[in-house]
């Protein structure tokens, strides 16, 4: 390229960041268009940020451990639960909440780490089954201080301008920041050795250990991180609804839609978990208009067709079409 | 003191009982087919909505025993179906993926709850006469249903004839060769496919049968599946997966929690966390339940 008469080379070739800047262009463009456009898209678009910011770093934690974590919303729940208590009890602003949230994501994280290292394959499956579920009963048991179905309302927001539509634009922004810089940090993740070592760890660990990979360590810290990441959702959601109900996160139906989104996204694709995030969040509000009461049978068929129909996800039909390496492929083996 | 210990060896027997009949269905999946069966919950609900549904197609309020019969028996098909097509459409597609399984699994599970909640929610009122032995019995302090003495026998009664099955007959040999071996299994000659399909179907008559025995007596509602999938793969995971002796035993200990729990302390609402609890540590402490796990018998 030449400008003023001097020939003008890029550091980096325009093919590898082209098309991630298009892109981040449209997601930060469609919410002030809607804005102007359609207001009541808004809380969808916040709904599909949060979903694909939860399966970003639930991909780091699966291809970390080589297994699968079938309860990655127990840590919603820690988040959630940490937030809504400080900000209601002790009036915390949602700066030092979220501070507490991520703390506390951190210390069952690390906690519950040695999971990854004990037990393996259908245990480990079960054990992250059974905590969200723990959880829950604990809810119901300490009703005064969680209480219960109802839950815990009266968390500050995080912003209050006086007008309803404003207030979800930001809080649109403010959920695209957070799942773009988890995306940007798993992709540096992802592009360093440290993902050379997870790639080691999934295809076979003995190996992985007998070459000197610190495989102990290389779990707990993407465990670790995953969980503290996940639990900074939870601290959005409680100061997003301004309420938090671990019966509306921590059941079944809610890890359901999480990992819609990591397999429609093509099973730990980072990229394709913003793809899956924004369908499964379009898909249910669409049906809600379209059928009513008829939605809660419907979206569980719908995504069970997809499941059966497109077992590599919606990211799998792009990469047949055009298959090129960005970066480093990890295959998350069972 | 006395009275305390009658009180938790009754219930132990009795809830022991109940769970065996609930978490057989569960325990012999993962031993076979050596998948795991998060999708056990819309058994129950299909069980309990579908007669209903068969009963009102029918037949008139109040309903009368023949049809009562004929709904059970259409019931009956139809669950064959959805377990065959189950297996057809999810399992043996996807046998080497099992996240695929469980997830598609579990959205049978909800498609099947939420259908119930849809079409039959819980002001409708929803209620089986199947009832066997009506009124109540006096078992030294405790007094109990007879309905639900009826369901511990039958849960007995049930297990010791799988067992029979299992240890006497050529099929039941063939499925224990399986669970040991499908490798030589297959070069023995057994149909595997076809053996495969029979468990899916075999596993569902203690489930239908416990269903329709404590229908009379404890809640219904779209919800109702979870609550005893939850108690199946406890039970199926202190026993040791997939293993039917390990199930029996793990049952009772399940049963003796939750009596002593419920009826001793007089602590009901921690039933729950005290069973999950006590899996917990059996899952850290020995992850491969009490008995040899993955074999049937």
């Amino acid at each position: 390229m030449r400008a003023g008469g001097q020939k003008w080379e890029w550091h980096i070739e325009p093919r590898y960041w082209r098309n991630p800047l298009i892109y981040v262009g449209i997601l930060v463009v469609a919410p002030v268009l809607i804005y102007f456009i359609y207001p009541p898209l808004l809380p969808t678009i916040i709904e599909a940020n949060l979903l694909a910011a939860i399966a970003i770093p639930l991909a780091l934690m699966t291809i970390s451990t080589g297994r699968m974590n079938f309860g990655p919303q127990f840590y919603i729940g820690i988040g959630g639960y940490t937030a809504a208590l400080l900000s209601i009890h002790f009036h915390l602003s949602p700066g030092l909440t979220m501070l507490a949230a991520a703390v506390g994501g951190l210390v069952f994280g690390f906690i519950m780490s040695p999971m990854a290292i004990i037990s393996g394959g259908l245990y480990y499956s079960l054990l992250t089954l059974l905590f969200p579920l723990l959880f829950l009963e604990a809810t119901y048991i300490f009703t005064d201080l969680f209480k219960g179905d109802t839950g815990l309302s009266g968390v500050a927001p995080l912003v209050s301008t006086g007008y309803f539509s404003l207030n979800l634009l930001i809080y649109a922004f403010i959920s695209l920041t957070i799942m773009l810089v988890y995306l940007f940090a798993m992709d540096k993740i992802f592009r360093s050795r440290y993902a050379i070592q997870m790639a080691a760890i999934n295809d076979d660990e003995e190996v992985a250990n007998s070459i000197g990979v610190n495989v102990n360590k290389v779990k707990i810290l993407g465990f670790t991180i995953a969980a503290t990441l996940v639990a900074v959702v939870g601290w959005f959601y409680a100061h997003y609804y301004q309420a938090f109900s671990g019966q509306i996160f921590l059941p079944l139906s809610f890890m359901l839609k999480i990992f819609m989104v990591t397999m429609l996204g093509g099973r730990t694709q980072i990229y394709g978990c913003v793809i899956g995030g924004y369908f499964i969040a379009f898909l249910e509000m669409i049906l809600i208009r379209l059928t009513g009461d008829m939605s809660p049978v419907l979206f569980p068929i719908i995504l069970l067709i997809l499941l059966l129909v497109l077992p590599e996800g919606l990211f799998g039909l792009y990469r047949k079409r055009r298959y090129r390496e960005y970066m480093p492929t990890l295959r998350f083996r069972r | 003191m006395l009275g305390a210990l009658e009180t938790t060896l009754i219930y132990t027997c009795l809830l022991g009982s109940l769970y065996l009949l609930v978490s057989l269905g569960f325990s012999l999946i993962c031993g076979v087919l050596r998948i795991f069966h998060l999708g056990y919950a819309y058994i129950f609900t299909a069980t309990v909505y579908l007669t209903w549904m068969f009963m009102t197609l029918f037949g008139t309020p109040p309903y009368s025993t023949t049809v009562l019969v004929i709904a059970i028996i259409c019931m009956l098909a139809v669950q064959a179906g959805i377990a065959v097509a189950i297996y057809k459409g999810l399992i043996v597609r996807y046998l080497q993926h099992e996240e695929i399984i469980i997830l598609g699994l579990l959205f049978v599970a909800i498609i099947v709850e939420q259908a119930a909640l849809r079409f039959y929610p819980i002001q409708t009122g929803v209620y089986l006469e199947t009832t066997v032995i009506r009124g109540v019995s006096q078992l030294g302090q405790v007094t109990v249903s007879n309905q639900l003495i009826f369901a511990a026998i039958l849960g007995i009664v049930i297990t010791g004839l799988f067992v029979l099955f299992f240890l006497k007959t050529k099929l039941g040999l063939a499925v224990r060769a399986i669970s040991y071996d499908i490798h030589s299994s297959r070069l023995m000659g057994i149909q595997v496919q076809r053996v495969f399909m029979f468990v899916m179907v075999l596993t569902l008559i203690p489930v239908i049968l416990a269903t329709l025995a404590i229908a009379p007596i404890w809640a219904v509602d779209p919800y109702m599946g979870w609550g005893y999938m939850s108690i199946a793969i406890l039970v199926s995971v202190l026993g040791g997966l997939g293993n039917i002796k390990g199930t029996i035993m793990a049952s009772y200990i399940i049963g003796f929690v939750h009596s002593v729990v419920g009826f001793v302390f007089n602590q009901p609402v921690y039933m729950g966390l005290a069973a999950l609890v006590v899996v917990l540590v059996m899952l850290i402490v020995r992850p491969q339940g009490i008995a040899k796990s993955e074999t049937v018998w």
